[in-house]
Protein backbone atom coordinates (compact mmCIF):
# COMPACT_ATOMS: atom_id res chain seq x y z
CA UNK A 1 0.00 0.00 0.00
CA UNK A 2 1.43 3.34 -1.03
CA UNK A 3 1.22 5.57 2.01
CA UNK A 4 3.42 8.22 3.51
CA UNK A 5 6.05 5.94 5.01
CA UNK A 6 8.92 6.20 7.46
CA UNK A 7 11.31 6.97 4.62
CA UNK A 8 9.63 10.22 3.66
CA UNK A 9 9.51 11.33 7.31
CA UNK A 10 13.24 10.93 7.92
CA UNK A 11 15.21 14.20 8.38
CA UNK A 12 17.22 14.03 5.15
CA UNK A 13 17.04 15.60 1.71
CA UNK A 14 14.41 14.15 -0.61
CA UNK A 15 17.22 12.65 -2.64
CA UNK A 16 20.97 12.90 -2.87
CA UNK A 17 23.01 11.65 -5.84
CA UNK A 18 26.77 11.43 -5.35
CA UNK A 19 29.11 10.60 -8.21
CA UNK A 20 26.17 8.79 -9.80
CA UNK A 21 26.86 6.99 -13.07
CA UNK A 22 24.83 4.68 -15.24
CA UNK A 23 26.01 2.82 -18.31
CA UNK A 24 24.03 1.00 -21.01
CA UNK A 25 26.45 -1.42 -22.63
CA UNK A 26 29.43 0.75 -23.58
CA UNK A 27 27.54 4.04 -23.47
CA UNK A 28 27.52 6.17 -20.35
CA UNK A 29 24.05 7.71 -20.02
CA UNK A 30 25.01 9.47 -16.79
CA UNK A 31 28.52 10.18 -15.55
CA UNK A 32 29.59 11.36 -12.09
CA UNK A 33 26.42 13.27 -11.34
CA UNK A 34 26.10 15.11 -8.02
CA UNK A 35 22.64 16.46 -7.33
CA UNK A 36 20.50 17.02 -4.25
CA UNK A 37 16.90 18.12 -3.84
CA UNK A 38 15.35 19.21 -0.58
CA UNK A 39 11.82 18.52 0.53
CA UNK A 40 9.18 20.74 -0.98
CA UNK A 41 11.49 21.70 -3.83
CA UNK A 42 10.51 21.71 -7.48
CA UNK A 43 13.60 20.80 -9.49
CA UNK A 44 13.80 21.12 -13.24
CA UNK A 45 16.14 18.82 -15.14
CA UNK A 46 16.88 20.28 -18.55
CA UNK A 47 19.07 19.18 -21.41
CA UNK A 48 18.97 18.03 -25.00
CA UNK A 49 17.85 14.57 -26.11
CA UNK A 50 20.18 11.88 -24.82
CA UNK A 51 21.53 14.04 -22.02
CA UNK A 52 20.48 11.52 -19.35
CA UNK A 53 17.29 13.13 -17.99
CA UNK A 54 15.12 10.04 -18.33
CA UNK A 55 17.87 7.75 -17.05
CA UNK A 56 18.18 9.93 -13.96
CA UNK A 57 14.43 9.81 -13.33
CA UNK A 58 14.40 6.03 -13.80
CA UNK A 59 17.23 5.72 -11.31
CA UNK A 60 15.31 7.88 -8.86
CA UNK A 61 12.21 5.75 -9.41
CA UNK A 62 14.17 2.62 -8.52
CA UNK A 63 13.67 1.10 -11.96
CA UNK A 64 17.39 1.12 -12.70
CA UNK A 65 20.40 0.45 -10.50
CA UNK A 66 23.38 2.82 -10.65
CA UNK A 67 26.48 1.45 -12.33
CA UNK A 68 28.52 3.34 -9.76
CA UNK A 69 28.06 6.11 -7.24
CA UNK A 70 25.44 6.60 -4.57
CA UNK A 71 21.81 7.49 -4.63
CA UNK A 72 19.80 8.05 -1.50
CA UNK A 73 16.11 8.67 -1.14
CA UNK A 74 15.10 10.27 2.14
CA UNK A 75 18.42 9.09 3.53
CA UNK A 76 18.01 5.46 2.48
CA UNK A 77 19.85 3.43 -0.09
CA UNK A 78 17.89 1.68 -2.85
CA UNK A 79 19.55 -1.68 -2.22
CA UNK A 80 18.36 -1.71 1.38
CA UNK A 81 14.66 -1.66 0.51
CA UNK A 82 13.64 -1.37 -3.18
CA UNK A 83 9.98 -1.98 -2.33
CA UNK A 84 9.94 0.77 0.31
CA UNK A 85 11.80 3.04 -2.12
CA UNK A 86 9.08 2.77 -4.73
CA UNK A 87 6.38 3.42 -2.15
CA UNK A 88 7.72 6.95 -1.88
CA UNK A 89 8.03 7.68 -5.58
CA UNK A 90 5.58 8.36 -8.39
CA UNK A 91 6.81 8.43 -11.95
CA UNK A 92 5.05 9.94 -14.92
CA UNK A 93 6.97 8.32 -17.73
CA UNK A 94 7.02 8.49 -21.52
CA UNK A 95 5.12 5.20 -21.39
CA UNK A 96 1.54 5.44 -20.18
CA UNK A 97 1.50 2.10 -18.29
CA UNK A 98 -2.07 1.59 -19.50
CA UNK A 99 -3.91 -1.49 -20.74
CA UNK A 100 -5.67 -0.85 -24.03
CA UNK A 101 -8.56 -3.28 -23.40
CA UNK A 102 -9.54 -1.64 -20.07
CA UNK A 103 -11.75 1.40 -19.65
CA UNK A 104 -10.57 4.50 -17.79
CA UNK A 105 -12.71 3.59 -14.79
CA UNK A 106 -11.47 -0.02 -14.74
CA UNK A 107 -7.89 1.21 -14.99
CA UNK A 108 -8.30 3.59 -12.09
CA UNK A 109 -10.09 0.93 -10.03
CA UNK A 110 -7.19 -1.48 -10.66
CA UNK A 111 -4.62 1.08 -9.49
CA UNK A 112 -6.73 2.06 -6.48
CA UNK A 113 -7.06 -1.58 -5.39
CA UNK A 114 -3.33 -2.20 -5.76
CA UNK A 115 -2.57 0.97 -3.80
CA UNK A 116 -5.12 0.20 -1.12
CA UNK A 117 -7.08 3.36 -1.90
CA UNK A 118 -10.85 3.76 -1.94
CA UNK A 119 -12.47 1.95 -4.87
CA UNK A 120 -15.80 3.65 -4.32
CA UNK A 121 -17.15 4.45 -7.76
CA UNK A 122 -18.03 8.02 -6.77
CA UNK A 123 -14.46 8.63 -5.61
CA UNK A 124 -13.01 7.15 -8.78
CA UNK A 125 -15.30 9.21 -11.01
CA UNK A 126 -14.30 12.31 -9.05
CA UNK A 127 -10.66 11.51 -9.75
CA UNK A 128 -11.43 11.11 -13.43
CA UNK A 129 -13.25 14.44 -13.36
CA UNK A 130 -10.14 15.98 -11.77
CA UNK A 131 -8.16 15.09 -14.89
CA UNK A 132 -10.98 16.00 -17.28
CA UNK A 133 -12.02 12.47 -18.21
CA UNK A 134 -15.41 12.36 -16.52
CA UNK A 135 -17.17 11.75 -19.83
CA UNK A 136 -14.81 8.97 -20.86
CA UNK A 137 -14.99 6.79 -17.76
CA UNK A 138 -16.50 3.83 -19.61
CA UNK A 139 -14.47 4.23 -22.79
CA UNK A 140 -11.62 1.86 -23.51
CA UNK A 141 -8.08 3.22 -23.34
CA UNK A 142 -7.47 1.90 -26.87
CA UNK A 143 -9.67 4.73 -28.16
CA UNK A 144 -7.91 7.46 -26.17
CA UNK A 145 -5.78 10.14 -27.78
CA UNK A 146 -2.23 10.69 -26.50
CA UNK A 147 -3.45 13.65 -24.42
CA UNK A 148 -6.26 11.62 -22.84
CA UNK A 149 -3.83 8.83 -22.00
CA UNK A 150 -1.57 11.39 -20.39
CA UNK A 151 -4.46 12.70 -18.32
CA UNK A 152 -5.32 9.19 -17.14
CA UNK A 153 -1.68 8.59 -16.23
CA UNK A 154 -1.78 11.81 -14.22
CA UNK A 155 -4.79 10.40 -12.37
CA UNK A 156 -2.52 7.58 -11.31
CA UNK A 157 0.20 9.95 -10.09
CA UNK A 158 -2.40 11.90 -8.12
CA UNK A 159 -3.78 8.66 -6.68
CA UNK A 160 -0.32 7.51 -5.55
CA UNK A 161 0.18 10.70 -3.53
CA UNK A 162 3.91 10.04 -3.10
CA UNK A 163 6.48 12.19 -1.33
CA UNK A 164 8.66 12.36 -4.46
CA UNK A 165 6.95 13.02 -7.78
CA UNK A 166 8.96 12.49 -10.96
CA UNK A 167 7.49 13.97 -14.11
CA UNK A 168 9.11 13.12 -17.43
CA UNK A 169 7.82 15.55 -20.06
CA UNK A 170 4.63 16.32 -18.11
CA UNK A 171 3.39 18.91 -20.62
CA UNK A 172 3.90 16.85 -23.77
CA UNK A 173 0.71 15.86 -25.63
CA UNK A 174 -1.44 18.07 -23.39
CA UNK A 175 -3.54 21.02 -24.59
CA UNK A 176 -3.14 24.43 -22.96
CA UNK A 177 -5.84 23.72 -20.39
CA UNK A 178 -4.16 20.44 -19.52
CA UNK A 179 -0.80 22.14 -19.14
CA UNK A 180 -2.34 24.72 -16.82
CA UNK A 181 -3.87 21.93 -14.77
CA UNK A 182 -0.51 20.21 -14.41
CA UNK A 183 1.11 23.49 -13.41
CA UNK A 184 -1.49 23.90 -10.67
CA UNK A 185 -0.91 20.36 -9.42
CA UNK A 186 2.83 20.92 -9.22
CA UNK A 187 2.27 24.11 -7.23
CA UNK A 188 -0.14 22.24 -4.91
CA UNK A 189 2.37 19.41 -4.44
CA UNK A 190 5.08 21.88 -3.48
CA UNK A 191 2.71 23.48 -0.99
CA UNK A 192 2.01 20.04 0.45
CA UNK A 193 5.75 19.55 1.04
CA UNK A 194 6.32 17.10 -1.78
CA UNK A 195 9.42 17.16 -3.91
CA UNK A 196 8.76 17.38 -7.64
CA UNK A 197 11.38 16.66 -10.29
CA UNK A 198 10.48 17.72 -13.82
CA UNK A 199 12.35 16.70 -16.95
CA UNK A 200 11.02 18.82 -19.76
CA UNK A 201 11.78 20.50 -23.04
CA UNK A 202 9.02 23.01 -22.36
CA UNK A 203 11.49 25.18 -20.48
CA UNK A 204 9.46 28.36 -20.55
CA UNK A 205 6.65 26.81 -18.56
CA UNK A 206 8.79 24.48 -16.45
CA UNK A 207 11.28 27.18 -15.42
CA UNK A 208 8.37 29.34 -14.29
CA UNK A 209 7.23 26.82 -11.69
CA UNK A 210 10.55 25.26 -10.69
CA UNK A 211 12.69 26.51 -7.81
CA UNK A 212 15.98 25.14 -9.05
CA UNK A 213 17.27 23.71 -12.26
CA UNK A 214 20.02 21.39 -13.41
CA UNK A 215 21.26 21.37 -16.98
CA UNK A 216 22.59 18.07 -18.23
CA UNK A 217 24.74 17.54 -21.26
CA UNK A 218 25.87 14.08 -22.41
CA UNK A 219 25.14 12.63 -19.01
CA UNK A 220 27.08 15.25 -17.09
CA UNK A 221 26.06 18.25 -15.09
CA UNK A 222 26.81 21.38 -17.09
CA UNK A 223 25.04 23.95 -14.91
CA UNK A 224 23.04 24.08 -11.69
CA UNK A 225 21.23 27.03 -10.13
CA UNK A 226 17.95 28.87 -9.65
CA UNK A 227 15.43 27.94 -12.33
CA UNK A 228 14.73 31.58 -13.21
CA UNK A 229 18.31 31.89 -14.44
CA UNK A 230 18.07 28.88 -16.76
CA UNK A 231 16.69 30.72 -19.84
CA UNK A 232 19.61 33.18 -19.64
CA UNK A 233 22.12 30.35 -19.30
CA UNK A 234 20.62 28.54 -22.29
CA UNK A 235 20.68 31.73 -24.35
CA UNK A 236 24.38 32.16 -23.57
CA UNK A 237 25.13 28.52 -24.39
CA UNK A 238 23.27 28.61 -27.70
CA UNK B 1 1.42 -12.41 2.95
CA UNK B 2 -2.06 -10.91 2.87
CA UNK B 3 -0.81 -8.04 0.69
CA UNK B 4 0.61 -10.60 -1.74
CA UNK B 5 -2.68 -12.49 -1.79
CA UNK B 6 -4.81 -9.39 -2.26
CA UNK B 7 -2.52 -8.07 -5.02
CA UNK B 8 -2.53 -11.48 -6.71
CA UNK B 9 -6.33 -11.62 -6.69
CA UNK B 10 -6.63 -8.06 -7.99
CA UNK B 11 -4.19 -8.78 -10.81
CA UNK B 12 -5.85 -12.12 -11.57
CA UNK B 13 -9.18 -10.34 -12.05
CA UNK B 14 -7.40 -7.92 -14.40
CA UNK B 15 -5.67 -10.73 -16.32
CA UNK B 16 -8.90 -12.68 -16.74
CA UNK B 17 -10.68 -9.55 -17.92
CA UNK B 18 -7.92 -8.94 -20.47
CA UNK B 19 -8.13 -12.59 -21.62
CA UNK B 20 -11.89 -12.32 -21.95
CA UNK B 21 -11.62 -9.13 -24.02
CA UNK B 22 -9.18 -10.92 -26.33
CA UNK B 23 -11.63 -13.70 -27.18
CA UNK B 24 -10.48 -13.82 -30.78
CA UNK B 25 -7.01 -14.75 -29.53
CA UNK B 26 -8.43 -17.55 -27.36
CA UNK B 27 -10.35 -18.88 -30.34
CA UNK B 28 -7.18 -18.76 -32.45
CA UNK B 29 -5.27 -20.74 -29.80
CA UNK B 30 -8.08 -23.33 -29.65
CA UNK B 31 -8.21 -23.64 -33.44
CA UNK B 32 -4.43 -24.05 -33.50
CA UNK B 33 -4.76 -26.94 -31.01
CA UNK B 34 -7.51 -28.57 -33.07
CA UNK B 35 -5.46 -28.26 -36.24
CA UNK B 36 -2.49 -29.90 -34.48
CA UNK B 37 -4.70 -32.87 -33.65
CA UNK B 38 -5.78 -33.12 -37.29
CA UNK B 39 -2.14 -32.98 -38.45
CA UNK B 40 -1.20 -35.81 -36.08
CA UNK B 41 -4.05 -37.98 -37.38
CA UNK B 42 -2.94 -37.30 -40.97
CA UNK B 43 0.65 -38.14 -40.05
CA UNK B 44 -0.30 -41.46 -38.46
CA UNK B 45 -2.70 -42.37 -41.26
CA UNK B 46 -5.74 -44.62 -41.10
CA UNK B 47 -4.25 -46.98 -38.51
CA UNK B 48 -6.97 -46.65 -35.89
CA UNK B 49 -5.04 -48.72 -33.33
CA UNK B 50 -2.01 -46.43 -33.54
CA UNK B 51 -4.24 -43.37 -33.32
CA UNK B 52 -5.98 -44.65 -30.21
CA UNK B 53 -2.70 -45.66 -28.60
CA UNK B 54 -1.15 -42.26 -29.27
CA UNK B 55 -4.24 -40.16 -28.45
CA UNK B 56 -3.03 -39.03 -25.02
CA UNK B 57 0.35 -38.00 -26.43
CA UNK B 58 -1.27 -36.10 -29.30
CA UNK B 59 -3.53 -34.25 -26.88
CA UNK B 60 -0.59 -33.27 -24.67
CA UNK B 61 1.46 -32.09 -27.66
CA UNK B 62 -1.54 -30.09 -28.92
CA UNK B 63 -1.77 -28.50 -25.47
CA UNK B 64 1.97 -27.76 -25.49
CA UNK B 65 1.87 -26.15 -28.94
CA UNK B 66 -1.20 -24.09 -28.05
CA UNK B 67 0.44 -23.03 -24.79
CA UNK B 68 3.36 -21.37 -26.56
CA UNK B 69 0.93 -19.11 -28.42
CA UNK B 70 -1.14 -18.33 -25.34
CA UNK B 71 1.86 -17.72 -23.06
CA UNK B 72 3.66 -15.37 -25.43
CA UNK B 73 0.48 -13.36 -25.96
CA UNK B 74 -0.19 -13.05 -22.23
CA UNK B 75 2.83 -10.75 -21.82
CA UNK B 76 2.37 -8.81 -25.05
CA UNK B 77 -0.33 -6.67 -23.44
CA UNK B 78 1.99 -6.02 -20.47
CA UNK B 79 4.71 -4.69 -22.77
CA UNK B 80 2.59 -2.66 -25.19
CA UNK B 81 2.55 0.44 -22.98
CA UNK B 82 5.03 -0.91 -20.44
CA UNK B 83 2.17 -1.68 -18.07
CA UNK B 84 4.34 -4.23 -16.28
CA UNK B 85 6.80 -1.50 -15.30
CA UNK B 86 3.83 0.53 -14.10
CA UNK B 87 2.81 -2.30 -11.80
CA UNK B 88 6.31 -2.48 -10.32
CA UNK B 89 6.17 1.24 -9.62
CA UNK B 90 2.90 1.12 -7.69
CA UNK B 91 4.61 -0.94 -6.14
CA UNK B 92 3.24 -4.43 -6.72
CA UNK B 93 5.14 -7.47 -5.45
CA UNK B 94 6.66 -9.35 -8.43
CA UNK B 95 5.33 -12.59 -6.94
CA UNK B 96 1.77 -11.27 -7.27
CA UNK B 97 2.38 -10.49 -10.94
CA UNK B 98 3.78 -13.97 -11.53
CA UNK B 99 1.10 -15.94 -9.72
CA UNK B 100 -1.80 -13.97 -11.20
CA UNK B 101 -0.43 -14.40 -14.71
CA UNK B 102 0.36 -18.09 -14.17
CA UNK B 103 -3.14 -18.80 -12.81
CA UNK B 104 -4.74 -16.89 -15.70
CA UNK B 105 -2.62 -18.87 -18.18
CA UNK B 106 -3.51 -22.14 -16.47
CA UNK B 107 -7.20 -21.31 -16.70
CA UNK B 108 -6.87 -20.35 -20.37
CA UNK B 109 -5.16 -23.64 -21.16
CA UNK B 110 -7.64 -25.58 -19.03
CA UNK B 111 -10.44 -24.05 -21.09
CA UNK B 112 -9.02 -25.84 -24.12
CA UNK B 113 -9.68 -29.22 -22.47
CA UNK B 114 -13.35 -29.78 -23.40
CA UNK B 115 -12.91 -28.80 -27.05
CA UNK B 116 -9.61 -30.59 -27.68
CA UNK B 117 -10.54 -33.74 -25.77
CA UNK B 118 -13.95 -34.06 -27.44
CA UNK B 119 -12.36 -33.53 -30.84
CA UNK B 120 -9.57 -35.98 -29.99
CA UNK B 121 -12.01 -38.62 -28.76
CA UNK B 122 -13.97 -38.42 -32.00
CA UNK B 123 -10.93 -38.12 -34.29
CA UNK B 124 -8.90 -40.92 -32.71
CA UNK B 125 -11.81 -43.18 -31.84
CA UNK B 126 -11.05 -43.24 -28.13
CA UNK B 127 -13.75 -44.29 -25.69
CA UNK B 128 -13.43 -42.10 -22.62
CA UNK B 129 -15.20 -43.92 -19.79
CA UNK B 130 -17.64 -41.66 -17.91
CA UNK B 131 -16.01 -42.74 -14.65
CA UNK B 132 -12.68 -41.33 -15.88
CA UNK B 133 -13.94 -37.98 -17.17
CA UNK B 134 -13.24 -36.21 -13.89
CA UNK B 135 -9.74 -37.73 -13.64
CA UNK B 136 -9.07 -36.76 -17.26
CA UNK B 137 -9.90 -33.10 -16.66
CA UNK B 138 -8.03 -33.04 -13.33
CA UNK B 139 -4.89 -34.34 -15.07
CA UNK B 140 -5.38 -31.82 -17.88
CA UNK B 141 -5.57 -29.06 -15.30
CA UNK B 142 -2.35 -30.29 -13.66
CA UNK B 143 -0.66 -30.46 -17.06
CA UNK B 144 -1.84 -26.93 -17.88
CA UNK B 145 -0.47 -25.73 -14.52
CA UNK B 146 2.83 -27.52 -15.19
CA UNK B 147 3.22 -25.72 -18.50
CA UNK B 148 1.96 -22.35 -17.25
CA UNK B 149 4.41 -21.75 -14.42
CA UNK B 150 7.67 -22.14 -16.38
CA UNK B 151 5.91 -20.75 -19.46
CA UNK B 152 4.94 -17.57 -17.62
CA UNK B 153 8.48 -17.15 -16.36
CA UNK B 154 10.00 -17.59 -19.81
CA UNK B 155 7.30 -15.52 -21.51
CA UNK B 156 8.21 -12.65 -19.17
CA UNK B 157 11.91 -13.21 -19.83
CA UNK B 158 11.53 -13.17 -23.61
CA UNK B 159 8.68 -10.66 -23.92
CA UNK B 160 10.99 -7.74 -24.70
CA UNK B 161 13.06 -9.62 -27.24
CA UNK B 162 12.50 -9.46 -30.97
CA UNK B 163 13.03 -13.21 -31.30
CA UNK B 164 10.62 -14.07 -28.47
CA UNK B 165 8.44 -16.32 -30.66
CA UNK B 166 11.45 -18.53 -31.40
CA UNK B 167 13.05 -18.35 -27.98
CA UNK B 168 10.01 -19.21 -25.89
CA UNK B 169 9.54 -22.78 -27.21
CA UNK B 170 13.30 -23.29 -27.30
CA UNK B 171 13.54 -22.51 -23.60
CA UNK B 172 10.25 -24.02 -22.53
CA UNK B 173 10.14 -27.40 -24.26
CA UNK B 174 13.23 -28.99 -22.64
CA UNK B 175 12.17 -27.77 -19.20
CA UNK B 176 8.67 -29.27 -19.33
CA UNK B 177 9.69 -32.76 -20.48
CA UNK B 178 8.87 -34.23 -17.03
CA UNK B 179 5.41 -32.63 -17.17
CA UNK B 180 4.85 -33.96 -20.69
CA UNK B 181 5.89 -37.48 -19.70
CA UNK B 182 3.78 -37.61 -16.56
CA UNK B 183 0.72 -36.07 -18.20
CA UNK B 184 1.00 -38.39 -21.25
CA UNK B 185 1.09 -41.45 -19.01
CA UNK B 186 -1.72 -40.26 -16.73
CA UNK B 187 -3.96 -39.13 -19.61
CA UNK B 188 -3.37 -42.42 -21.47
CA UNK B 189 -4.51 -44.31 -18.39
CA UNK B 190 -7.57 -42.06 -18.08
CA UNK B 191 -8.44 -42.67 -21.73
CA UNK B 192 -7.73 -46.38 -22.07
CA UNK B 193 -8.43 -47.60 -18.56
CA UNK B 194 -6.38 -48.02 -15.42
CA UNK B 195 -6.62 -51.63 -14.30
CA UNK B 196 -3.39 -51.48 -12.25
CA UNK B 197 -4.28 -48.21 -10.52
CA UNK B 198 -1.20 -46.36 -11.81
CA UNK B 199 -2.92 -43.14 -12.79
CA UNK B 200 -2.85 -41.80 -9.24
CA UNK B 201 0.95 -42.19 -9.06
CA UNK B 202 1.48 -40.33 -12.34
CA UNK B 203 -0.94 -37.61 -11.27
CA UNK B 204 0.94 -37.28 -7.98
CA UNK B 205 4.23 -36.98 -9.85
CA UNK B 206 2.67 -34.30 -12.05
CA UNK B 207 1.50 -32.47 -8.95
CA UNK B 208 5.04 -32.60 -7.53
CA UNK B 209 6.48 -31.09 -10.73
CA UNK B 210 3.80 -28.40 -10.58
CA UNK B 211 4.68 -27.54 -7.00
CA UNK B 212 8.38 -27.28 -7.85
CA UNK B 213 7.75 -25.11 -10.94
CA UNK B 214 5.30 -22.84 -9.17
CA UNK B 215 7.62 -22.35 -6.19
CA UNK B 216 10.69 -21.72 -8.35
CA UNK B 217 8.71 -19.41 -10.64
CA UNK B 218 7.68 -17.22 -7.70
CA UNK B 219 11.28 -17.05 -6.46
CA UNK B 220 12.91 -16.36 -9.85
CA UNK B 221 10.32 -14.00 -11.33
CA UNK B 222 11.61 -10.83 -9.58
CA UNK B 223 15.06 -11.38 -11.12
CA UNK B 224 13.47 -11.78 -14.55
CA UNK B 225 11.47 -8.57 -14.60
CA UNK B 226 13.76 -6.20 -12.73
CA UNK B 227 16.07 -4.19 -14.97
CA UNK B 228 19.67 -4.23 -13.78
Amino acid sequence: MKVASDLSEAPAPAFRARDLSRRYGQKWALAHLDLTASRGEVLLIAGPNGSGKTTFLRLLAGLLRPTSGELELFGKNLASDPFGWRRNVSLLSHASYLYDPLSALETLRLWARLLGRSTDEGDLRARLAEVGLEHDAENLVSGFSAGMQKRLTFARVRLEDSALVLLDEPFAALDTAGQELVTEWIAADRKAGKTVVIASHNLERAARIADNAALLSRGQMSWQGPARELPGVLARVS
Amino acid sequence: MSALRSQTLTLLAKDLRLEWRAKARLVAVAVFGLLSLVVFSIAVGPDSKALTAGAAGFLVIALLLSSTLALAESFRVEQERRALEGLLLLPVRPGAIFYSKAVANTLSLAMLAPGLSLFGVVLYGVELQPANVLSFFAIWLLAAAGLSAPGTLYAAMTSQLRSRDVLLPLLLFPLVVPVLMASCKALALALTGDPMGQMRSWALLLLCFDLIYWSLGGILFPFVIEEG
